[in-house]
């Protein structure tokens, strides 16, 4: 019978920092969407959020679908469901809660990010560099799928803990024929 | 203190050119940014005083900062006054009342400004900071010490921002003074300052009352010219002391990093003495730790000095001129010149309210507004009570340190009440025991 590897202590946590870190982007993305109207430390107000000018601005051969979503009138929901859907990726990853729904949503949350803006190689305002095909949605959706495939909730998280605190199951029997 | 046009062209350029070499205040952004964002909207702000300052500072409210809710005076032609200036800049208007007291009952804010004369300042303050309120509270803090000693109280009591109106101390040149020349030892030693507010008026306001049978007796105003000329009458005033030199003995406790510990000063009422009680003409020497001195004049029967600090260094001299102007001169030198263009001055800081402002006097006509420097964007640049407006709802949102707190407001309201006491006693006053 083959047995799955063992991921070595090294492997574990290194998948775990990067469940973490991914966790914490999508939290504080969340969160601080969730905070406004909001002050920064500065001093100054800061403006309010949407994701109506990220639409707008959509390019790649999704474009008209985006357009369509950031001049319609519910986009205050959409705005909304965004906030709390990065809140709570950030906390099903950063605490191993539900890791793999967590993962799902995390992979679709930055599918749409990128689908919205694909660098098709024009420099694009929106982005702090240059990219071709290739930009850091994308990467950190690779990262998600890293952490999906290793299901980084049995390594450690909440899911971990659940998992043990059930009574243990009797082994079905084998049928034996 | 006069100067040639070359003159005033050689100091603002050495003054520019000594800031270039200065940091920015970019390292205390930089660290406040490593903290989050807190929440919270536009601050919920009433207005207690429309009159011509308290107006100076309605139409400086930042609307990205804050909202205001209620406007309070007791002359309603104040009030209608004030809905003029919400309408022109655009801002929804704001609800009535006569009685600050039923206004903080019905309304819910957060932040009172006031600008009311200045006797009325304590019990208005601290009627506020008690119902919970953030206060921002025109210049000087009180009429009397134990006055401004109980707002100090108030505020500690109720966990709240009081902030004393100097609007020098949001000024940007003002700050790139201290910083780059004051602070930064441009001057050497400064062992003198000449603080002067010269005019040439009787500072008489002239107004109609809103009605024939308008009766402010009930505030404590004998007659509506006790009310609108407030200032000229001792009961609701100090004098040129409070309304002129308490801003500039303010500057200069500031770029001293002091308050002064003894006043001399003499003064009085000789030339226009009718329906008036406060001094004309005031003369005060104001004694600093470390053998440093600063003087006061302010007369009302001559506007040939205009009004300036002047702060004399063992290496240079700095003037900051008319709220406007810096300039900085190398002593016994001939000066060192310099191509940057941009200054810290600009069209702003002519649109805020001053006492020797145009719009706050009869003088209009003798004030030239000093234009700013080519390659500045002046109109882009907000005014001092603009920044003030809203360094205060940033106080009152995420705890930006106030410019002018009890303590510094204190410290120049003691001199300033000290001087008109050494006047009237002849006699000089100990300002760190009184």
């Amino acid at each position: 019978m083959m047995t799955t590897p063992r991921l070595s202590p090294l492997q574990q946590v290194s998948l775990v920092i990067l469940r973490s870190l991914v966790g914490w982007h999508f939290l504080y993305e969340g969160y601080t969407k969730l905070l406004h109207p909001a002050w920064s430390q500065a001093g100054a107000p800061l403006p309010p959020w949407s994701s109506a000018a990220y639409l707008k601005a959509a390019t790649g051969p999704f474009a008209p679908l985006f357009h369509w979503i950031g001049n319609a009138s519910w986009i205050g929901s959409l705005d909304l469901t965004i906030a709390v859907g990065l809140t709570a990726v950030g906390v099903s990853l950063m605490l191993g809660l539900f890791t793999q729904l967590g993962c799902g949503g995390a992979l679709a949350l930055l599918a749409s990010f990128y689908l919205a803006a694909v660098p098709t190689g024009g420099a694009d305002v929106r982005a702090e560099g240059t990219y071709l095909v290739v930009n850091k949605n994308l990467v950190e959706a690779c990262a998600v799928l890293v952490l999906f495939a290793f299901r980084t909730g049995s390594i450690a998280g909440v899911d971990l803990l659940w998992m043990r605190s059930r009574p243990a199951t009797v082994p079905v029997q084998e049928v034996v024929v | 203190m006069n100067l040639t046009p070359e003159q005033m062209e050689l100091g603002r350029r050495n003054f520019l050119k000594v800031l270039a070499g200065t940091p920015a205040m970019a390292a205390l952004g930089a660290a406040a940014a490593l903290r989050g964002p807190a929440p919270g909207g536009r601050v919920r702000i009433a207005f207690i005083g429309v009159g011509s300052q308290g107006r100076a500072q309605l139409t400086n409210v930042d609307p990205g900062y804050g909202d205001v809710r209620a406007l309070c005076d007791i002359n309603p032609a104040q009030l209608k006054l004030a809905d003029g200036v919400l309408a022109k800049n655009g801002m929804p208007p704001a609800r009535h009342y006569g009685d600050w007291r039923e206004m903080l009952q019905k309304e819910d804010v957060e932040a009172v400004i006031m600008a009311p004369p200045l006797w009325a300042h304590a019990e208005l303050a601290v009627g506020c900071l008690d119902a919970g309120k953030h206060v921002l509270c025109e210049k000087m803090m009180a009429w009397d010490l134990a006055s401004c000693e109980r707002m100090r109280a108030a505020a500690l009591r109720n966990d709240r921002v009081l902030e004393i109106g100097y609007q020098r101390n949001h000024n940007p040149m003002y700050q790139a003074a201290y910083d780059g020349i004051v602070k930064a030892g441009v001057l050497g030693d400064i062992y003198h300052v000449r603080l002067a507010w010269h005019r040439n008026g009787s500072w008489r306001r002239k107004a109609e009352p809103p009605s024939p049978d308008y009766n402010p007796s009930q505030w404590g105003y004998p007659t509506f010219d006790h009310l609108i000329n407030w200032r000229l009458y001792w009961k609701y005033s100090q004098g040129l002391m409070a309304e002129l030199c308490s801003h500039q003995v303010n500057a200069a406790n500031w770029f001293l990093g002091s308050s002064p510990d003894a006043v001399i000063a003499s003064g009085g009422l000789y030339r226009f003495p009718e329906n008036r009680e406060v001094y004309d003409h005031v003369y005060v020497t104001f004694e600093y730790p470390g053998g440093r001195t600063a003087v006061f004049s302010s007369v009302e029967s001559n506007a040939f000095d205009d009004y300036y600090e002047m702060y004399m260094g063992t290496k240079g001299t700095l003037i900051m001129l008319r709220e406007r102007e810096a300039l900085l001169f190398e002593e016994g030198g001939s000066g060192r010149q310099t191509g940057i263009e941009v200054t810290p001055a600009g069209k702003g800081a002519a649109a805020q309210s001053s006492e020797t402002m145009a719009a706050n006097t009869n003088q209009g006509a003798t004030r030239a507004v000093t234009t700013p420097s080519a390659g500045g964007d002046a109109a882009a640049r907000p005014s001092a009570t603009r920044l003030q407006m809203r360094r205060f709802c940033s106080a009152i949102r995420v705890g930006m340190p106030l410019a002018c707190g009890p303590d510094k407001a204190i410290g120049s309201a003691r001199a300033c009440i000290g001087a008109n006491e050494a006047i009237k006693t002849k006699a000089r006053v100990n300002l760190r025991t009184t």
